[in-house]
């Protein structure tokens, strides 16, 4: 596209933003913070990744956008077609033929292979910060390991409905030291954070942070002995591909109550369904 | 007047001419947008995966003068990363006037003699010491401390240093060659898990070679008692 640098962002913005995913790289579950820059759509739309991903692509990557599993939202869209556009690069919606994949919520459900990265957006990267408003004392009780709140907020779930009810950016300790907050994806992608062997890179474009899991590096869920980390499970399978193992989304049919669960993960449910025909 | 202007004007020629000696000798990357996006991948893969090998990869690889010690690779490391935001810190032995121009000249960064102050420290396994106060950031900024990228005698994954920890799926051996430099730096790196968050983040170069050890990771070796 003519007027704008390869991938939009200039090539002093790349250097900083590359220069801060080797700091958190080095330091898995650490955020680092950066000069995030204005981007053409508002807060809130992944500006923390869409800069991520520009800082990382190259001419020959093939890119996947997803919005809570699907390509084909809204917020998909208008991010693969700005890559298309700003660095006129190839994009896929199969999960295994993308380089890069960019995503909101979700982690799909066909698993990575190294050399993938997969780089979350992120609104609120700081797991603490319902539980301390200041900036200054999240980062003193991140430098102490100081995490016991943490373990409160979960103890208050479970004194209030008998099991722990945080059903999505639930925390994880990153290689036994950093608590981070995955973004928002549902706590049953969490396992799939787990010596994951594709690397992952988190953004948050409001809040100026960018934070890593190498591949392969041990990511727990925090949990208690006698209420131990569990996933969602559903009742049904898929409506449209019959799986009985991905995450399901309920949709409503019409207005006589009727609903079918169907996979959030698009390309997931249709290659499944391209098999089967 | 006109005599200023004929001043200025010789003033810009006699640096455009500077500029092309020091670019044919210390040229600077050929398409910077692609080609600082390849090498900084390839950094990213480095640094992501500890210990593994990656080889300039790029369709026109940085070139450094035959008789220059920094070698290609680390040499594409500094035009990927550093910048006018950016403070380096060179060691005696590498420090030349010439890798000092093609430095400013290319990049802009600012040089600094103060290793607590640098981003970057370019140095070999030679001029290596353990006790230079390099930053190893804070623990509320862990982020704020330098990567030293240095020279090393060779890389190849066989020898007694064992690698793990994130990036590594079990375990990873990674020679760096056996002077009491490399020695020293390994050591360095393994000592880096008792200062966690804060530490040491390096990047080695060999040639058209490079690899990376952060701070991260655990380093043992197989002949010595284990320093964790």
């Amino acid at each position: 596209m003519n007027g704008y640098n390869f991938a939009y962002l200039d090539e002093q913005t790349k250097r900083m933003i590359r220069r801060a995913l080797l700091k958190a790289v080095a330091i898995p579950g650490y955020q680092v913070p950066f000069g995030g820059r204005e981007m053409p759509m508002p807060y809130g739309w992944g500006t923390g990744g869409v800069q991520l991903t520009a800082s990382i692509l190259g001419a020959d990557d093939i890119l996947k956008v997803i919005d809570q599993g699907a390509d084909d939202t809204t917020n998909a869209v208008s991010i693969r077609h700005f890559f298309q556009r700003v660095a006129g690069v190839e994009t896929t919606t199969a999960t295994t033929a993308a380089d890069v994949i960019q995503t909101r919520h979700r982690i799909p459900e066909t698993p990575l292979r190294a050399g993938q990265i997969l780089v979350f957006q992120v609104p609120i990267p700081e797991p603490l910060r319902f539980i301390e408003p200041s900036e200054q004392e999240t980062r003193l009780m991140h430098a102490l390991e100081e995490y016991g709140v943490m373990h409160v907020k979960l103890y208050e779930d479970i004194a209030r409905y008998g099991h722990i009810a945080t059903t999505y950016a639930y925390p994880v300790k990153v290689d036994g030291r950093y608590v981070m907050d995955p973004s928002p994806i549902p706590k049953f992608d969490n396992p799939k954070l787990d010596g994951n062997p594709a690397l992952m890179l988190f953004g948050a474009g409001r809040e100026k942070r960018l934070y890593a899991i190498p591949p392969y590096t041990r990511v727990e869920s925090l949990d208690f002995e006698d209420h131990p980390f569990e996933i969602q499970r559903w009742e049904h399978a898929c409506a449209l591909c019959g799986s009985d193992h991905s995450y399901l989304d309920e949709v409503i049919t019409d207005d006589q109550g009727g609903r079918m669960f169907v996979c959030s993960d698009t390309d997931y449910c249709q290659s499944r369904r391209g098999e089967v025909a | 007047m006109a005599q200023r202007e004929r001043e200025q004007r010789e003033m810009e020629t006699r640096e455009r001419v500077a500029g092309e000696t020091l670019s044919a000798a210390w040229p600077g990357l050929t398409d910077p947008a692609h080609d600082s996006q390849r090498l900084f991948r390839q950094i990213l893969g480095a640094m992501s995966e500890p210990g593994t090998l990656e080889t300039l990869a790029v369709p026109a690889p940085p070139q450094t003068p035959p008789s220059d010690a920094l070698g290609a690779a680390l040499w594409g490391v500094v035009l990927t990363l550093c910048d006018l935001e950016t403070r380096v810190w060179i060691a005696a032995d590498l420090d030349s006037s010439a890798l000092r121009q093609a430095l400013t000249f290319h990049t802009g960064a600012r040089i600094t003699d103060d290793p607590a102050s640098a981003d970057f420290a370019l140095l070999t396994h030679e001029s290596f010491d353990p006790q230079m106060p390099f930053a190893l950031g804070s623990d509320t900024y862990p982020d704020r401390g330098t990567t030293l990228l240095v020279v090393v005698e060779q890389l190849a994954n066989v020898g007694p240093s064992m690698l793990s920890g994130p990036g590594i799926e079990t375990t990873r051996a990674l020679d760096i060659g056996d002077s009491p430099g490399c020695r020293a730096l390994m050591d360095r790196l393994a000592a880096n898990r008792a200062s966690f968050p804060q530490g040491l983040d390096m990047i080695f170069g060999c040639g058209a070679r490079l690899a990376a050890v952060p701070r991260s990771t655990r380093v043992t070796r197989a002949d010595a008692k284990e320093v964790n």
